[in-house]
């Protein structure tokens, strides 16, 4: 009996019976859901928004458009993080899509930096929006991952990557309307720690992906 | 379909499933990146992460796109490593004192200074001359690792031996 035999034989005797894992889009916009509640939950908790923000965003059709293309890249990116982690599902559009999307988001602040969508102001600022827009988007990456755990990441480094940049900007996207409206300081405040939890992401992912190849190389 | 039945716990269907898998799977491998002796744990791999995966494969969706992607992403992996293994040989040859012993020389002889006189021979010779005296594989190893007869690496690493004794003399004089 050759090894290749012999671990056929190990892997189907006492076979468990397994519940296949159903629609992972179903999983994903549950997560969406559910991150979507807490955040804007979690941000009118800790400190009021800005008065005049949903008027503007009635009033002003470029400034809706920022919250509507960013919501956007967030959920393709979710999306094509969580169809990636089960194989054989195809992602790449999904993924690309909400990179891009992403990118031109960021890229309308910069933009906004010469002609910003609205009148720049104070009002609405909140002292310590920095922190929590990366201490908020903690539990969402938490309940991704344990969530993405019971599929089967064959990338984790690029999923947890995407999965994180999604989780981050949940709450920069909010404090769109949370805190004040300055480029410069959404930027600086709101986006930066937003991608710094998809690089950390992507740096833990990657870190376990090299303890278990090592654990599994030197048992 | 077995892997259906494979799901709900059938063991007969399972095997059967692996079974038939396992040497189409090689194939697929082997037709890609040749005889590697890779390829045989690159299938083994393929096994064990259907298994670990399993649960993920929905029926109503193709079972080939959720089995290559599996495929591709072992390959991908063992090649990597593969990759690994060559730097961290092509590190010895700069850092490792020699110390094989070869017939006819003395302890100082055999002791080649962070391996200069391997890695100044040509690719052959060095690569047959590592595998089996530094790493320690046997000559069926080293030439299935280096895609080579048997008979063809114990000749590279008996002119390999040949050339470091002319390199060691010369060093002496």
């Amino acid at each position: 009996m050759t090894s290749r035999d012999d671990l056929i034989a190990s892997l189907s005797s006492d076979l468990a019976p397994v519940k296949p894992v159903g629609r992972v889009e179903l999983w994903a916009y549950g997560w969406l859901l559910a991150s979507a509640f807490y955040v804007v939950a979690i941000i009118h908790l800790m400190g009021p928004v800005r008065p005049e923000a949903i008027a503007q965003l009635t009033s002003q059709m470029r400034f809706l458009g920022e919250m509507l293309i960013g919501a956007t890249a967030i959920v393709l990116l979710a999306l094509g993080a969580f169809r990636s982690s089960v194989p054989g599902l195809s992602y790449w559009g999904i993924s690309g899509a909400g990179i891009a999307l992403m990118s031109v988001w960021i890229g309308l602040f910069l933009v906004g930096l010469e002609w910003p969508a609205l009148e720049p102001s104070m009002s609405g600022k909140r002292h310590y929006c920095v922190i929590e827009t990366f201490l908020y988007a903690v539990p969402p990456v938490l309940l991704a991952f344990f969530i993405l755990r019971r599929f089967y990441p064959l990338n984790t480094t690029r999923i947890a990557a995407t999965v994180c940049l999604a989780a981050g900007m949940l709450p920069a996207l909010y404090m769109q309307i949370a805190c004040m409206y300055i480029p410069a300081h959404i930027l600086k405040f709101h986006v930066v720690p937003g991608l710094a939890v998809a690089a950390l992401g992507a740096g833990l992912a990657l870190l376990a992906t090299r303890r278990s190849r090592n654990s599994r190389n030197n048992p | 379909m077995l892997m259906v039945s494979a799901q709900a716990g059938d063991e007969a269907d399972y095997r059967l499933l692996l079974s038939e898998l396992a040497p189409a799977v090689a194939a697929y491998l082997r037709s890609r990146f040749g005889h590697h002796d890779f390829v045989e744990d690159c299938v083994q791999e393929v096994l064990m992460a259907v298994h670990e995966a399993r649960h993920t494969y929905q029926p109503r969706r193709l079972f080939r796109p959720w089995l290559f992607s599996i495929v591709r992403h072992k390959a991908i992996d063992a090649l990597r490593q593969q990759r690994r293994r060559q730097t961290l040989l092509e590190r010895e040859w700069r850092e490792q004192v020699v110390t094989a012993s070869f017939p006819g020389t003395t302890n100082h002889e055999n002791t080649l200074s962070s391996g200069r006189m391997i890695a100044s021979l040509d690719a052959p010779y060095r690569d047959a001359i590592t595998l089996t005296k530094i790493v320690g594989l046997s000559s069926a190893e080293a030439a299935a690792e280096l895609h080579i007869s048997e008979g063809a690496l114990k000749v590279r690493v008996h002119r390999g031996i040949g050339r470091l004794k002319k390199l060691l003399e010369a060093d002496r004089l």
